[in-house]
């Protein structure tokens, strides 16, 4: 008797049972346009053929009580800014700032960012995207959004994301996957599709802020250090670890994400442009306000479809079919333009003297954007050869994972082959098998509602084709995202117009800021597994009084701002004062030897290097007092070293001498070793 | 060239300390005793009364504590432009108030010197570049990579992997062009210490290779870091390989410098260059520049806590700038493709680098074999791509591009040969092709007998010298103390079986091309079957024969005719009709592409080619009051067409000749007519504002008459194309080493014919075009550098960086700002001058001059000398140089 494994059986049906849902997801979707605002898609055309007169965004202030305020990010995103006010404008992020109720930045601190399009999802979506190989969009949110819209991230406790992400990996493997393939495959499906939509949300508010900063420049309302801080954290945000790192390291990962795009983009902008003359196409790239070209369109001259007819075509890396003897193209009734090229082949102005006409034909639209190489975007003969290649990688992850049960960690076969059929598709720069594109459709969103040199009839071609890529059950159509990011807006304001709103938010949160200034650490682990036990629904907060949460948050977040200034110094130079403004490090080594009794021993480590590195004497006396202030055994052990150095000067070592006699008086934190160690040097 | 040198004639004799034997290479014997044929100074067994008078002298007049770096400290960094330096020196921090490169301020602006003139004296090429700073003698290496045209040899002056894989097998000491130094006699500046008395960093003329870095790198990456940071860095930002290098190699020179003994230290980095390549955004400009900004405070702050801190000196010097604008994107245009087409002459190319690197599985080979391009376009060598390519480029820079053709009459040989072979030819078309296939042979037949007879004579003083190369390699310890190991002794004797290996494969390569090249020569009309003969023994496989002449660049044979061999009137092969031909000069100015999409760039990849043009052959058109050297045709189109010429005789003498429609005749005799002077020509000299000639002359009047080569730097380097007419000489210019030199009284044979085969060695890598791309356009087809490159004349990309600082004892101006013109040739010198090395500006003391060091060419920069009255105290001894 041949005994079949039950579970072969299973899959196979729900393999079956898939199939019909695969090709369901295949067929061409309706609008799907999740990531931009409704302006786009609207029948009548707002986006002029000038250049941009007037400011892209604005920013608009709203009080939250008295001790905050939210800043909110408007775009014209009908090209140049229309007046304020009018329906052209659209609220696209809001970002709530805690100031303490004070004017001092020192103690302020960003908390959420919400990008208005961001929504909730409808039941029926929620059942959409937990469906498995559903590719698709659904359809639109209709209701209105009440009470306060989803933030995106939040910008203080960016860990969070982290511990919600095990917490999930855990509930998944320990809860749902024993249930068998539907509930594993479903909730998969309904992770990544939530996680995907908040992803590209972020990227969005990402490249909203980018482009604000770089309009706005010294004029911005966020500081350098917030700005930093706010675009970290959202390049930040998709990290498995990324929610952990250390404020210090922000902006170097500011800088180097940044960086590392624009190669990206000059990379592939150089690749398209040498395909496109390899293949004798006509190439155009598309810039953002800011300058950056983040996409590009391919054309065809279409004198040259009969010309070239026998030429040969490589597709490598443009992945569009040979337009050199294709009837489509020499039937073409769609989009046009004649452009007109000087003897130097720079495109001229129609009537310049000596100029060739060309029409052309758009072939392809491709993003700048992704690793390695150009996305391509937008198919003007094939509208679903985009959709596949976006595709390709989740339908083997899917199929792999939830079809055949394969998994990397359990399979060496698998693993192996995976590896390198990974490796080779990453390598070659085939378009398949690679990450997502949602940034470059986020970008090619934003391009489409601020780029206004774009024509009228292209753009509308483009946006009517790039719904069809559009995979994500979450993502609302272009109008319902308007509708929502307006509706999510007036929610917000009056959320935070209410005594029991925002303000009511912001103080539940600063006593949860509370918590580390009045719990250990291992309380603080028992406060969070309770938390995590709860699926999140119980938060430990602390109940002081308002006035002495403020006074208490105020002392800390200072000591924070002045610490992480202090590592960033300490850190940064040999020889402190040619680097750094050296009263801007008195003044916060000062604060801490005032109130830095609380202050962690990187501060102490911070103040112990800083004392190395710097000829100044009074920064080296304000270091030996931060050390004496805060009472942790790290400072004291630092303090012992300094007083041990033999190169140590007379009056310094007295003062050294004095502070570790009084530390040892006072009681304060010291390990044993150095406890003993101190008394032996200094005595009682 | 690979190493060669008469080891039956060195000498090994201690020059300082008697533990051993200094020299170029540290623990290498003094070079200038290993050239046989030079005419060494018998070394006096007692002072000679001159030499007891300087001493004498210097123990009088100088001061008891004359000013002199004891120790200097060099960051050498790649591809660092001084216009990005002066301009974020000069901007200041938001937050600080102080400049965004304070280290470079506080060292260098307020404490030290700087020059704000300081060019490449040629392409601004790493490979070359490098080595006219390492070396202050004239330009010897002339790309990153260079082909021997018989062999196909290649040297990656670049390439570290194959370089460290080599050392591990014990089969290579130092990298390529140290190697190629040695054996030119050219030592490094860091010859002139010791082994034990310097420190070098990982670069492109390294000196043996410190396992223990790379190494103790991985380890301290992990350990160096707590727990969070190791999270934070690796996890988050991710720290590259280059990185734990850096990391490591920086902490190991902080390490030595605490060894009073060691006295020469550099660090080597290609952070701005590799940031500059990718990106042209400020910001990723100015966080490299951070990141060189912090390392100058690190080395500086460490030096001040040494001992030696007034003697030290710290020096800041790069080998070129980069032509890198926010503005615009660099944009590349694939050569390699242009041969490979039929208009192009449908060539199978080969390159040292792998087109589209980063997109081919094979490029995560480590060993980079070389590249076969294929072409299916070629005329009558298809599917043979690997055994007769007919084109080598190399593109690295990348705003420049060398190119070697095979010799167009061994394609016309080659065609005839095969349209024989086929046997599809009438009878009288067949009488005339093979009638033109000896023409064409008796014609070329003096030049390759001569060839073939020299290269006998030579392979034959080669295999002498490789066999006392043996016995000596067989003579060396096989086990080292650590004592020899500290003093360089074990590297010194692998170094020998390296030449051993070097010269071994040399021999076998050119006997090779030899023995087909005789075969050629020994064809008999009378018994010549073509169908019978192999078609590899007469055409060496991947050998590119002699270089071609112009006439052959502007006639090149690509293949046969569409129509096939025809015959003239009399019956004979009209070679004008039965072959197909490419003009390169034309062809190349012609390019032109289809997308023109930024403002500013020119929808043509090329801005001139430069070649080198027989002095002799030229001579008759130039007349008596041009007659010149050496010289140079620079073609930019039709109407844009110049000579550089140059008087080598007394002294450098360069001048620039407008002309047009140069031609080469059949004869060798080269024609042109003189052009006016007016806009457009090559170098753009005469529209150029910034050139600055002396008042009282017309611009007409000093452009055309001969100028020094510091005449023409000092008018012309703030122009676009700075200190071109000088660069093209250096790169294009023969200069002769005493080791090359086998015209030298009282050599003995085999040295003169070793020294013979080591010239033809170097000019057997001589391409024969040399492409300069128009502004911001580049020949990278590896990858990708669209944040801007390197490689041009243009002043952008050779306006480097030199700024200098020291202690108060180190004899370094403090504030200085240099504004005369200075090229790299001028470093060497003035770092020898500073530490007492060098003896009126040029002449290395005797102990250097022992060490192979010579008369340099290059000027001292003065200004950091003035108003001294102490002269340098000399490190070495001061014995007068010869």
């Amino acid at each position: 008797m041949t005994h079949v494994n039950p579970k072969r059986i299973a899959r196979k049906v729900f393999s079956l049972a898939l199939i019909p849902l695969l090709l369901v997801s295949l067929a061409p979707r309706r609008a799907a346009l999740g990531q931009i605002a409704a302006i786009v898609a609207s029948d009548e055309d707002v986006l002029p053929r000038t250049g941009r007169a007037a400011p892209l965004f604005r920013l608009e202030r709203t009080p939250v009580g008295r001790e905050g305020e939210l800043l909110t990010v408007f775009g014209g995103l009908g090209g140049p800014a229309p007046a304020a006010g009018t329906q052209q404008e659209v609220p696209l992020v809001s970002i709530l700032r805690d100031t303490l109720g004070d004017e001092d930045p020192e103690n302020d601190r960003l908390r959420h960012v919400w990008m208005l399009t961001y929504t909730r999802p409808t039941a029926w979506q929620r059942v959409a995207s937990a469906v498995p190989f559903l590719y698709g969009r659904v359809g639109g949110k209709r209701a209105s959004a009440k009470g306060m819209p989803p933030a995106v991230i939040d910008l203080a406790a960016p860990e969070r994301d982290v511990w919600q992400r095990f917490m999930w990996l855990a509930l998944q493997n320990v809860l749902i996957n024993p249930h068998g393939a539907v509930a594993k495959s479903s909730s998969s499906a309904l992770r990544a599709n939530s996680e995907r939509y908040r992803q590209a949300h972020i990227l969005r508010a990402l490249a909203i802020l980018s482009l604000y900063e770089a309009e706005t420049g010294e004029r911005s309302p966020f500081t350098v250090a917030e700005a930093e801080e706010i675009q970290a954290r959202l390049m930040l945000a998709d990290q498995t670890f990324g929610g952990l790192l250390d404020d210090a390291y922000l902006e170097r990962v500011h800088q180097k994400q940044h960086s590392q795009w624009l190669d990206t983009r000059g990379h592939n902008w150089e690749l398209l442009r040498q395909r496109a003359e390899a293949e004798g196409l006509y190439f155009e790239p598309l810039t953002l306000p800011d300058g950056e070209p983040t996409h590009a369109l391919l054309w065809v001259a279409r004198e040259d479809l009969w010309k070239h007819r026998r030429r040969k075509f490589e597709k490598r890396f443009l992945n569009i079919a040979k337009p050199w003897g294709d009837r489509r193209l020499e039937r073409w009734d769609g989009h046009t333009e004649r452009r007109f090229y000087d003897a130097e082949n720079r495109p001229v102005p129609e009537g310049t003297m000596g100029a060739r006409v060309v029409e052309l034909i758009p072939l392809a639209l491709y993003g700048l954007d992704h690793p390695k190489i150009p996305s391509l975007l937008v198919d003007f003969r094939d509208g679903r050869n985009p959709q596949r290649r976006e595709m390709s990688h989740r339908v083997i992850e899917d199929v792999a994972r939830h079809v055949l049960a394969l998994s990397r960690y359990g399979d060496i076969h698998y693993f192996l082959g995976r590896t390198v059929f990974d490796f080779v598709t990453s390598r070659r720069g085939m378009d398949i098998n690679q990450p997502s594109r949602v940034r470059a459709y986020t970008q090619l969103k934003l391009l489409l509602s601020l780029d206004a040199t774009l024509d009228r009839d292209l753009r509308r071609e483009i946006e009517k084709r790039v719904e069809r890529v559009s995979l994500n059950p979450l993502e609302n159509d272009l109008e319902a995202e308007a509708r929502i990011a307006r509706r999510q807006y007036e929610a917000l304001r009056a959320y935070a117009a209410r005594p029991d709103g925002l303000a009511a938010r912001l103080d539940r949160d600063r006593r949860a800021e509370m918590v580390p200034l009045a719990h250990g650490r291992a309380e603080r682990v028992l406060l969070r597994f309770a938390g995590v036990l709860s699926l999140g629904l119980y938060k430990h907060r602390e109940g002081a009084p308002a006035a002495e949460v403020r006074a208490a948050l105020d002392r800390e977040r200072k000591l924070a701002h002045h610490g992480r200034f202090l590592r960033k110094v300490s850190k940064s130079s040999p020889l402190v004062e040619v680097v750094w403004n050296v009263e801007d490090v008195r003044r916060s080594l000062r604060f801490v030897a005032e109130s830095g009794a609380r202050a962690g021993a990187s501060t102490a480590k911070a103040a112990s290097l800083i004392f190395a590195r710097t000829h100044d004497a009074e920064t080296r006396r304000l270091c030996l007092e931060s050390l004496y202030r805060i009472n942790n055994e790290t400072a004291k052990r630092e303090l012992l070293a300094i007083y041990r150095r033999p190169e140590l000067d007379a009056g310094l070592r007295a003062v050294t001498e004095r502070y570790l006699r009084d530390a040892l008086r006072e009681e304060q934190r010291i390990a044993p070793a150095d406890a003993k160690a101190i008394l032996a040097a200094v005595g009682r | 060239m690979r190493a060669i040198a008469d080891r039956g004639l060195r000498m090994a004799g201690p020059a300082r300390g008697g533990s051993h034997p200094p020299g170029p290479r540290g623990g290498r014997p003094a070079f200038s005793s290993l050239t046989p044929g030079r005419p060494r100074q018998p070394r006096p067994a007692l002072p000679t009364p001159r030499l007891l008078l300087a001493a004498l002298a210097l123990l009088l007049f100088a001061p008891p504590a004359a000013a002199a770096a004891k120790r200097v400290v060099v960051i050498k960094v790649d591809g660092l432009p001084h216009a990005a330096v002066e301009r974020f020196v000069r901007e200041r921090d938001r937050r600080t108030g102080k400049s965004v490169l304070p280290w470079f301020e506080h060292v260098f602006y307020e404490r030290g010197t700087r020059l704000n003139n300081f060019y490449v004296r040629g392409m601004s090429l790493s490979g070359p570049s490098w080595s006219l700073l390492d070396t202050g003698q004239h330009l010897q290496i002339k790309g990153n990579v260079e082909f021997d045209r018989y062999t196909l040899h290649s040297y990656d002056y670049l390439n570290f992997i194959p370089f460290w894989i080599a050392n591990v097998g014990g089969v290579r000491v130092d990298m390529p062009g140290a190697e190629l130094l040695d054996e030119l006699g050219i030592p490094l500046l860091a010859d002139a210490y010791p082994y034990d008395e310097r420190f070098m960093s990982f670069q492109l003329y390294q000196r043996g290779n410190r396992w223990t870095t790379l190494q103790r790198g991985l380890q301290n990456a992990v350990t160096s870091r707590g727990i969070r940071d190791f999270i934070d860095e690796w996890n988050t930002i991710g720290v590259g390989g280059r990185d734990i290098l850096n990391e490591q190699q920086e902490r190991e020179l902080i390490g030595k410098l605490q060894d009073p003994r060691v006295r020469y230290l550099d660090f080597y980095t290609t952070d701005f260059d590799h940031a500059a390549h990718h990106n042209r955004d400020r910001a990723t400009q100015l966080a490299a520049l951070k990141e060189l900004d912090a390392l100058v405070g690190r080395l500086w702050a460490a030096i001040q806590q040494t001992p030696q801190a007034a003697e030290t000196a710290l020096v800041l010097v790069s080998d070129h700038g980069t032509n890198t604008d926010e503005r615009v994107y660099s944009q590349g245009y694939n050569l390699v493709k242009l041969l490979g087409r039929a208009e192009g002459g449908g060539h199978h190319v080969v390159t040292k680098r792998r087109l589209l690197n980063d997109y081919a599985l094979k490029g995560i080979y480590p060993l980079i074999p070389l590249i076969y391009t294929t072409t299916e376009e070629s005329f009558y060598l298809k599917g043979e791509s690997t055994t007769y390519p007919t084109a080598l480029v190399d593109f690295d820079g990348n705003e420049r591009a060398s190119i070697h053709l095979r010799d167009s009459d061994l394609n016309l040989l080659h065609i005839l040969l095969l349209e024989l072979r086929r046997g599809k030819l009438s009878e009288p078309q067949r009488r005339a092709a093979r009638e033109a296939f000896f023409q064409t042979l008796e014609r070329r037949r003096p030049g390759w007998q001569r060839t073939f007879d020299e290269l006998r004579e030579e392979l034959g003083a080669l295999r002498r010298l490789i066999e006392r190369q043996r016995r000596l390699v067989e003579s060396q310890p096989k086990k080292f103390t650590k004592a020899d190991a500290d003093a360089g002794r074990d590297k010194e004797a692998r170094r020998e079986f390296a030449r051993l290996d070097s010269w071994t494969g040399d021999e076998r390569k050119y006997a090779a091309y030899a023995q087909q090249l005789a075969n050629l020569l020994a064809l008999d009309p009378a018994r010549f079957t073509p169908e019978r003969v192999r078609v590899e023994d007469l055409f060496a496989p991947g050998a590119m024969g002699d270089a071609n002449t112009v006439r052959q660049l502007q006639n090149y044979v690509v293949g046969p005719a569409p129509r096939g061999l025809t015959l003239d009137i009399g019956g004979a092969l009209d070679y004008e009709k039965s072959f197909r031909r490419v003009n390169y000069f034309e062809l190349l100015a012609r390019i032109a592409v289809l997308n023109n999409v930024q403002p500013g760039v020119a929808s043509r990849p090329v801005d001139f080619s430069a070649v080198r043009v027989p002095a002799e052959a030229i001579a008759g058109a130039l007349g008596e009051d041009l007659r010149a050297d050496e010289v140079i045709w620079l073609y930019g189109g039709r109407d844009r067409q110049a000579l550089v010429l140059a008087r080598t005789g007394g002294g450098l003498s360069l001048r620039y000749l407008p002309v047009a429609d140069l031609r080469q005749g059949a004869d060798g005799r080269v024609t042109f007519t003189r052009a006016a002077w007016g806009a457009g020509l090559p170098l753009k000299l005469w529209e150029d504002a910034r050139l600055a000639v002396p008042g009282g002359v017309s611009r007409e009047a000093w452009l055309s008459g001969w100028r020094t080569d510091l005449e023409w730097l000092r008018a012309a380097h703030r122009t676009a194309y700075s200190n071109a007419v000088v660069g093209l000489h250096e790169q294009l210019g023969r200069h002769a080493t005493e080791a090359t030199d086998d015209r030298a009284p009282g050599l003995a044979e085999d040295e003169r014919l070793l020294r013979r085969f080591r010239r033809r060695q170097r000019e057997l890598v001589e391409t024969d075009l040399l492409i300069f791309a128009n502004d911001h356009w580049n020949f990278d087809v590896r990858g990708f550098n669209p944040g801007g490159n390197h490689g041009s004349l243009f002043r952008v990309s050779t306006h480097s960086t030199l700024m200098l600082a020291g202690g108060e004892r180190a004899g370094v101006p403090r504030g200085l700002a240099v504004e005369e013109p200075y090229d790299s040739l001028s470093f060497m010198p003035t770092l020898l001058a500073l530490t007492g090395q060098v003896e009126d500006g040029t002449r290395p003391v005797q102990a250097l001059w022992r060490m192979g060091y010579r008369r340099f060419p290059g000027r001292l920069i003065g200004e950091i000398f003035e108003g001294r009255t102490d002269a340098p105290a000399p490190v070495a001894d001061a014995e007068a140089a010869p």
